[in-house]
């Protein structure tokens, strides 16, 4: 078989650069050539910002992930209608159209101007869901934490254990394992693409679509409930009160506000009932519970393919990990026994449900949510930032500290139960809490910042560090969504004594690795996209994560790999790159690659390699070569500029004859390239090549070594 | 870093990021017995510690009048300390506790034999320094320090 010796050294060069992202890209190739550092300095500016849609991207998983629930609470008589459809119940039927809103929503901020968003999402629960969710948790995380010196107490706290943690990386896996597999059947080849970011943001997707139910956070307690009866039912109004009724008297957990708002909907069946009479009924409901009423008419019948006017079913693509995981298994199940569960339903569904949607958000939920938010602001916020809310809290400061010392705890001093480590919801701080929140799901970063500061210190007073803690967090995301500048002083005053504060407090005083894990994962993203020194700063503190992960999982082979792209993003100045961090994003790339060989995921580790690469092409290192050589046997990578420069040492050679046994025969881009001549056409699609071995374990197309690595100098 | 007792490594890294000369040695302070311990997997990290830090130093030396600039990295519990020389060779050395004063003394010792190795007329800069008493004085000098 032909080597690609013929490649002249420059074109060579081109390739090594071609493989590489972009960054590296423009600094080999001028490395190679030496003459044209004057290019260097023009280029070197252009590399500091991310490309506009990977902000994007970024910051709508973030925005979609602090978004209103809804709690779903419906009648059996609609469940029965949505199960003739082919689907378990309504709140399966409805969820993935509450990701995409249809068309513009429309908010004001609190300096009354109005925000359009184009974006905006929802996100449907059970209310039973998160009436159970802290039960659930609770049963399983007591076993393993221990009560802690009295410091915290209570199901909250464990509610925020970090059994999450473990689904989405068990989810993620799966999804790497099949991206694997088409990879490896080569069905893929852009698949390849996928291997970078797209997997980091899934992970973020999946670790930010769960959050569970406590009490330092109002994220995921209901902002609504939409409450369902069908027109099958006989009496409607009284079904109606009754579920309002079962709703309220449901087991909440004592922190979360009951008072949300009531969204009624009446299911009319298009194919069996009357629309006169569902029409008839949908007034009464008007008069009897006013505004936020919607008819929603679908049909009852099952949707298949052919019918006319099938649409598959939007998938959700803010499942939490462990619904998402159940769903593949059961759909593996399925395979085998045969569908039982409808993939696709009638066009005019899809529509009726994506109105119902715009309407209750557009109509009903902002406009709540704003009156609230205003209501709030007026009576809570200006009164504890007035002259008389200072001596209030001040005086009741001064008593409370006075009263500790006296009685044990009484009440009166603080609002804070430390029993529950909560606050019950009317009180004044649950309340500001609920109004930085809200004012942050409607992207008002700047009254949700305000806030959260404020707050931050009326927790502090009390003690209740989870409460602080989580300010803490909230009080950086949103002075980061502001789009305000990162000064040096911002950075070590504000963004590493907060983040520190929040990580010793989730991590060891609650064991709320998951809450930790968020704060610092969502902080680390939106530093990354300021650039510069916040880029390091983001590595710094992904690193920081990376401890809380210890055993190699995916999740922890995807941080090292985004500890690597953080470093990655600073560029330095000039042709020397000074100030740059690229031997450190080289170097994590090469960690993250190891970890995912010992994961088994082979593809991912080429692309590791294939990033990391350019940077040690000629290093002198020794070590760094071995491991590097060893690195590319077990992943079964092959670079193509190797094939022409390097060599494998003996022993590593001896390794490769029981590595994997490669049956794909890949090198026709090799042979390609060769017969293109001097200019190789990179496309950037595949960036590895796999070489057959020949039956004594030899690749052919390595050249044998010239000489020994070991007799050079330790 | 691996190991009960301290090991430092210790390497001097040219101009083109090429190491010229590399070694490991244990500590001979509370009864250690100057034998490197760290693990093999730990032999390769080291490298990568290294090669990785020269991002903070292009960083540091401008900032700097000092040659000797303290320690400039942290990877886990591995300290990197550097010492800069004119002609923009750099010693490194990696350690697993702070202490400056100790380690700036072995480096001006280090620089003391490095310009004597430069003025050798057979030795150009970015070369290997394969000279057995070069390595002899470093492994004293580590001994003396260390």
């Amino acid at each position: 078989m032909a080597l690609p010796l013929e490649i002249p050294p420059r074109a060579r060069s081109a390739i090594g650069a071609s493989k590489a992202s972009p960054m590296y890209n423009l600094r080999s190739s001028i490395v190679s050539t030496g003459s044209t550092t004057s290019l260097a300095s023009l280029f070197a500016g252009t590399g500091a910002s991310l490309p506009r849609d990977i902000v994007d991207d970024i910051k709508s998983v973030i925005h979609h992930a602090f978004v209103p629930h809804i709690a779903v609470h419906v009648s059996d008589d609609v469940n029965d209608i949505i199960r003739e459809k082919g689907l378990p119940d309504l709140y399966q039927l409805i969820r993935s159209y509450g990701e995409k809103v249809q068309g513009r929503i429309t908010a004001r901020d609190s300096q009354g101007s109005s925000v359009t968003f184009e974006d905006f999402a929802v996100r449907f629960v059970r209310l039973s869901d998160i009436a159970q969710r802290p039960d659930r948790n609770s049963r399983n995380g007591a076993g393993s934490t221990l009560r802690n010196g009295g410091q915290w107490d209570g199901a909250s706290a464990e509610s925020m254990n970090s059994e999450e943690l473990p689904l989405v990386d068990e989810l993620l896996d799966l999804h790497l394992s099949h991206a694997e597999e088409l990879i490896e059947t080569s069905l893929a080849t852009e698949a390849e693409s996928h291997t970078g970011q797209a997997f980091y943001l899934l992970y973020l997707r999946k670790l930010l679509s769960g959050f569970p139910v406590t009490s330092h956070e109002t994220f995921s307690h209901p902002v609504a409930c939409l409450i369902a009866i069908s027109s099958r039912n006989p009496s409607p109004i009284d079904t109606l009160r009754q579920l309002y009724k079962s709703g309220a008297e449901m087991e909440i957990p004592g922190y979360v506000n009951k008072e949300y708002l009531r969204y009624y909907v009446l299911v009319h069946d298009e194919d069996k009932d009357d629309i006169q009479k569902s029409t008839a009924l949908f007034e009464q409901m008007k008069r009897h519970f006013g505004l936020h009423c919607h008819l929603l008419r679908i049909r009852s019948s099952m949707c298949i393919v052919s019918d006319e006017d099938s649409v598959p079913l939007a998938k959700s693509q803010w499942l939490p990990a462990s619904d998402e995981l159940a769903e593949l298994h059961s759909r593996q199940e399925d395979d085998i026994e045969g569908d039982s569960l409808s993939r696709f339903i009638h066009g005019s569904d899809e529509s009726a449900i994506k109105t119902m949607i715009r309407e209750m958000v557009a109509q009903s939920i902002i406009p709540f949510m704003e009156r609230n938010i205003a209501s709030w602001n007026d009576q809570i916020l200006s009164r504890r930032k007035g002259i008389g809310g200072r001596v209030l809290s001040f005086s009741r400061r001064f008593l409370g500290s006075t009263a500790t010392r006296s009685a044990t705890n009484s009440a009166t001093a603080s609002n804070f139960d430390p029993v529950t480590n909560s606050y019950d919801p009317v009180t004044p701080e649950a309340q500001m809490r609920k109004l930085a929140d809200w004012a942050f799901m409607l992207r008002d970063w700047k009254l949700a910042y305000d806030v959260y500061n404020t707050i931050r210190t009326d927790f502090n007073n009390d003690k209740a560090w989870l409460h602080v803690a989580g300010a803490q967090e909230m009080t950086i995301i949103s002075l980061l969504l502001t789009g305000q500048a990162i000064t040096p002083k911002i950075r070590t005053d504000t963004i590493d004594v907060y983040l520190d504060a929040a990580c010793y407090s989730y991590v060891t005083r609650f064991r709320a690795f998951y809450a930790a894990l968020r704060c610092l994962l969502v902080t680390v993203e939106l530093l990354r996209l300021s650039g510069g020194s916040s880029a390091e700063l983001a590595a710094k503190w992904a690193i920081k994560a990376l401890d809380l992960n210890i055993r190699p999982t995916v999740g922890r082979a995807l941080i090292s790999q985004r500890v690597g792209d953080c470093y990655a993003v600073r560029q330095g100045a000039g042709s020397g790159g000074w100030g740059g961090r690229r031997r450190k994003a080289a170097m994590w790339h090469v960690l993250a690659a190891d970890t995912w060989i010992q994961l088994g995921k082979y593809a991912q580790a080429r692309h590791c390699i294939d990033v990391a690469m350019p940077r040690y092409m000629s290093t002198e290192f020794v070590y760094i070569r071995r491991f590097l050589d060893q690195l590319k046997l077990d992943s079964g990578h092959v670079n193509l500029l190797d094939l022409g420069s390097m060599k494998i040492s003996d022993d590593t050679e001896k390794d490769s004859a029981d590595t994997d046994d490669v049956d794909e025969e890949k090198v026709d881009i090799a042979e390609a390239l060769i017969e293109e001549g001097e200019k190789p056409r990179f496309d950037g699609k595949r960036r590895s090549i796999l070489i057959p071995q020949t039956a004594n374990g030899d690749a052919p197309g390595m050249m044998t070594m010239e000489e020994s690595f070991n007799d050079r100098p330790l | 870093m691996a190991g009960s007792t301290t090991s430092y490594y210790f390497v001097i890294i040219g101009t083109k990021d090429n190491p010229l000369y590399e070694a490991e040695f244990g500590t001979f302070k509370q009864g250690g017995d100057g034998v490197p311990k760290f693990r093999e997997e730990q032999r390769h990290m080291n490298q990568f510690i290294a090669h990785s830090s020269l991002d903070c130093i292009e960083d540091l030396q401008w900032a700097s009048k000092e040659m000797y600039l303290k320690t400039v990295d942290k990877f886990n519990n591995t300290w990197v300390s550097c010492f800069l020389t004119g002609g923009n060779i750099k010693f490194l050395l990696l350690h697993d506790a702070r202490s400056d004063e100790p380690i700036r003394q072995f480096f001006t010792d280090v620089y003391d034999l490095y310009c004597k190795t430069l003025m050798n007329p057979f030795y150009e800069v970015n070369m290997a320094i394969r000279s057995q008493t070069f390595d002899q004085k470093i492994k004293a000098a580590a001994k003396k320090y260390l």
